[in-house]
């Protein structure tokens, strides 16, 4: 529905942009990846995790995260979906 | 050599000097005044200190120390990062927030934070809201204040924090005994504080205000 609803409002944009910046949202969500830091660490603090595996996962979510608000930034303004 | 100060948090004025280790390596743990308040500080040589494992360990620990040092006090902390140029600027900050630092107090006064989380076993899904219902009822009648925290991941079925006054510690203590004596052997139950009320005090210092930041 928020689909056609962006099409109706932005009918210069393709549906072909518009997907693709939901993907984007989606793979770049900075609000998931620091979900996914609270995760390593609570399980790292409850034993579930050894020292080892969370420092390397919180490395990757760090470098992750980095790089989603980059993105988000330069997206910004470009498309805005409605959610 | 660096005039630059890391805050850890506020308490009523008193000198305090305390014995651990702060942020980035810092050996001295001591109090700056601003009328009636005193922020606990350490010497730092940026005002833009890198959030570590290690140096949030340090803030949180000297925070709790200052909490529960001789018979304990009230603390309003300040969250992680907050350096700056140097005293001057500091009590410039204490200044503007004094209003908000004084009702702060007022709200929080002879009270810590205490933390309780439950987490399910990995891959099950049984429905946990007796758990949640359960959990909460024995703890909300102990606490002055709660915050419901996010769940974060799935399997968390409770994550709250708890204010609560000092003389209510030895029952809510009891409180999580039987929890866990319940849930123990089926739940992940995690058990933390006491803390400063990060989540009970909501003042905030814009970076304009800081001075060099």
């Amino acid at each position: 529905m928020f689909i056609i609803d962006d099409l109706l409002v932005k009918p210069f944009l393709s549906l072909v942009d518009i997907i693709h910046t939901m993907a984007l949202d989606e793979m770049y969500d900075t609000d998931a990846i620091r979900d996914d830091i609270k995760e390593n660490r609570l399980l790292y603090e409850v034993g579930e995790r050894s020292e080892d595996e969370y420092q390397r996962r919180k490395q990757e979510l760090e470098i992750q995260l980095e790089l989603a608000q980059q993105i988000q930034e330069q997206m910004r303004g470009r498309v805005e979906i409605k959610q | 050599m660096s005039e630059n100060i890391y805050t850890y948090g506020i308490v009523e004025q008193e000198d305090l000097e305390v014995a651990t280790e702060g942020v980035a390596g810092a050996d001295r743990i001591y109090t700056v005044d601003y009328r009636t308040f005193s922020a606990v500080v350490s010497d730092i040589d940026t005002t833009e200190p890198e959030r570590t494992d290690e140096d949030v360990e340090a803030h949180n620990t000297v925070l709790q120390r200052v909490l529960e040092y001789d018979g304990g006090r009230t603390v309003v902390p300040m969250s992680f990062g907050m350096a700056f140029k140097n005293k001057r600027t500091l009590k410039g900050v204490l200044r503007s927030a004094r209003r908000a630092l004084r009702s702060t107090f007022n709200d929080i006064k002879g009270t810590v934070e205490l933390g309780v989380k439950i987490l399910a076993p990995a891959d099950d899904a049984t429905p946990r809201e007796n758990v949640y219902a359960s959990v909460t009822d024995q703890l909300t009648g102990l606490s002055a204040s709660e915050t419901e925290n996010d769940l974060f991941m799935d399997r968390l079925i409770v994550n709250k924090s708890y204010l609560v006054d000092r003389d209510q510690r030895d029952a809510f203590d009891a409180a999580i005994d039987g929890i866990e004596s319940e849930y123990d052997d089926e739940l992940i139950i995690k058990y933390t504080g006491p803390w400063p009320p990060y989540n009970f005090v909501d003042i905030h210092i814009g970076a304009e205000q800081q001075g060099g930041r």
